[in-house]
């Protein structure tokens, strides 16, 4: 098989294509509060954020990456009956998932990447199922159970630590200092290396969402081994990056302009709290969302103390998002799967 | 507003009720303010000033109002403050009539002019600038929850708050004392003054009181505010 197969072609395109979405909105909503707390210019912000998120998604990016290309549906399996139907099956998924995050974007819903990835890899593994290639038990739903319960899980940590974070620094800090205005500049410094943290974080983890259906066709296809090749990462990665300087300072601006609240040790606070549930789960190769472990972090500083007003609306959001986007992009994988099987590609 | 291509976590801020609730104090302010001026024009005679400040506290008072629906309509339950927002619209409510009563009493120095003997004048003018100083200690009040914010509430900007809640307190209670004397003299006066102007006179003082009342209650509710958090 050839690098140069339309069929590659286009996943490396739709690949690029959800890189560019996840590099233009999540990795901006991550980076935004360090804009909105004056700690760093837009400029700094998108050299930092190009620097360690390509890091981050090249050196730290192939185990979540392995899981969404080969942990949830058993794609050698598919491949010993016929190595075409995961490159076709991988294709759908990366167009259902980048179908499902335009329209989201379009109307400003919290939805996450990786949710959309994941359910519409697992829509594939169904259908696949349906029509006799696998067993609906070769599904690895333990695995899947284990990402179901990291969203859950992941924003109440990142809630968790943020809270401890700036209680200690409440406690060790703020309270006894004579001048808050103060310690708010010497945190300045350390949100700069938090920033770093963070964009680190996202691309070690994000990365997967773009390049783990390609990685698991190229896989299929024989073009590649067991590990992830490098110039897949780095594709991922350079898109992540083109997506933040085309389209994402723009939402880093918008962000930053309306996050006045969060101050360096409130941002901090949040940031790091997050970076650190990130990688971790980077580490034991659970893909989540950025975005909203995020949005716990905030939560956990405001539960705190640490912040002048907190809209819990958007739990109810968030929690919304996730039971309608698993279904949805599984769903139009299948069909988009179906589709394509149909004109013969 | 116009569409962004955006997914983000800006839904999480919601805007800040404290800012402007500093700015809400400082209309009241500044309505007291322009009271002033016009008690000192009204014991000068001079009536002209009076109607101008009449029409402009109003304004004031107008925007007042506006900041204050808007702090109440954007305190949905699903906001989560630092501290509880019943006990932050109860303060609103005496904060707000700071400049309700200021408007009042301005309204009732334009309907009659003022002739009385220098006694009343005096005591008059110095009710007038205890309210003003009352409401101004009060402010600076207000002023201190920004710096509450910063440092997340600690002891010593609480204690801080606290002190100057004991301060508002006192000085309320010296126009207290002006208050009862000034009306005692007004009714000294009553052969001098006339029914009408006795009543009139009455009336104007003792919304004068009320103003720094209301600073006092504001006061009051900002310090179960702060500590009931």
């Amino acid at each position: 098989m050839e690098l140069f197969d339309p069929l590659v072609i286009m996943l490396i395109i739709a690949g690029l294509y959800m890189a560019w979405n996840i590099g233009a909105n999540d990795l901006a909503n991550a980076m935004g509060t360090s804009v909105g707390s004056g700690a760093l210019s837009i400029k700094q912000v998108i050299i930092v954020a190009a620097v360690f998120e390509f890091a981050g998604a090249v050196f730290f990016g192939k185990r979540v990456t392995s899981t969404i290309a080969k942990g949830i549906v058993p794609i050698d399996s598919i491949a010993m009956t016929d190595t075409h139907l995961v490159a076709i099956g991988m294709l759908a998924a990366i167009l259902a998932a980048g179908f499902w995050i335009t329209l989201a974007t379009f109307y400003n819903l919290p939805v996450s990447t990786t949710h959309s990835i994941v359910g519409a890899v697992l829509g594939f593994g169904l259908i696949a199922a349906y029509n006799g290639i696998i067993g609906f038990n070769e599904i690895n739903w333990p695995v899947l159970f284990k990402i179901v319960a990291s969203w859950l899980i992941s924003p109440v940590l990142g809630a968790l630590l943020a809270y401890i974070i700036f209680s200690l620094i409440r406690y060790f800090i703020l309270q006894k200092s004579d001048d808050p205005y103060r310690i708010e500049n010497k945190f300045v410094f350390l949100q700069v290396a938090t920033a770093c943290f963070i964009a680190f974080a996202h691309g070690s983890n994000d990365v997967a969402n773009a390049v783990g259906p390609l990685y698991a066709a190229l896989h299929a296809l024989d073009m590649a081994g067991v590990t992830v090749p490098l110039w897949v990462m780095i594709m991922g990665g350079l898109g992540m990056v083109f997506g933040l300087a085309t389209w994402g300072y723009r939402v880093i601006e918008t962000i930053g302009t309306k996050i006045t609240e969060l101050t360096p040790t409130r941002g901090f606070s949040a940031e790091f709290a997050t970076a650190t549930v990130v990688v971790m789960h980077s580490y034991i190769a659970l893909p989540i969302s950025t975005t909203h472990t995020l949005v716990g972090s905030v939560i956990g500083v405001g539960l705190a103390g640490g912040l002048a007003a907190v809209d819990l609306s958007v739990i109810g959001k968030i929690f919304l998002s996730w039971i309608i986007t698993v279904p949805v992009a599984a769903l139009t994988s299948a069909l988009i799967f179906v589709g394509l099987l149909g004109i013969g590609i | 507003m116009k569409k962004e291509y955006i997914r983000s976590v800006l839904n999480i801020f919601a805007s800040s009720p404290f800012k402007p609730l500093c700015i809400h104090a400082n209309k009241g302010g500044d309505c007291v303010r322009k009271l002033s001026e016009s008690v000192y024009a009204f014991c000068e005679g001079d009536m002209e000033t009076v109607e101008r400040l009449n029409h402009e506290i109003d304004d004031i008072e107008h925007e007042a109002d506006v900041i204050k629906q808007t702090i109440r309509g954007e305190l949905s339950s699903s906001i989560m403050l630092p501290v509880h927002a019943t006990d932050l619209l109860n303060f609103l409510k005496p904060q707000d009539s700071i400049s309700d009563e200021a408007q009042e009493v301005s309204y009732w120095l334009t309907l009659r002019r003022f002739e009385a003997p220098p006694e009343i004048s005096t005591g008059f003018l110095e009710l007038m600038d205890k309210t003003l100083a009352t409401v101004e200690q009060y402010e600076k009040l207000v002023d201190t929850l920004s710096e509450l914010l910063e440092s997340s509430f600690s002891k010593r900007d609480v204690d801080d708050t606290l002190s100057l809640v004991v301060e508002v307190e006192e000085m309320e209670h010296q126009v207290d004392v002006i208050e009862k004397d000034m009306v005692r003299k007004i009714f000294r006066n009553e052969d001098v003054l006339g029914g009408v102007g006795v009543f009139h006179l009455t009336r104007l003082v003792m919304g004068i009181g009320k103003i720094a009342d209301n600073a006092e209650h504001a006061a009051d509710r900002l310090r179960t505010m702060v500590l009931r958090r």
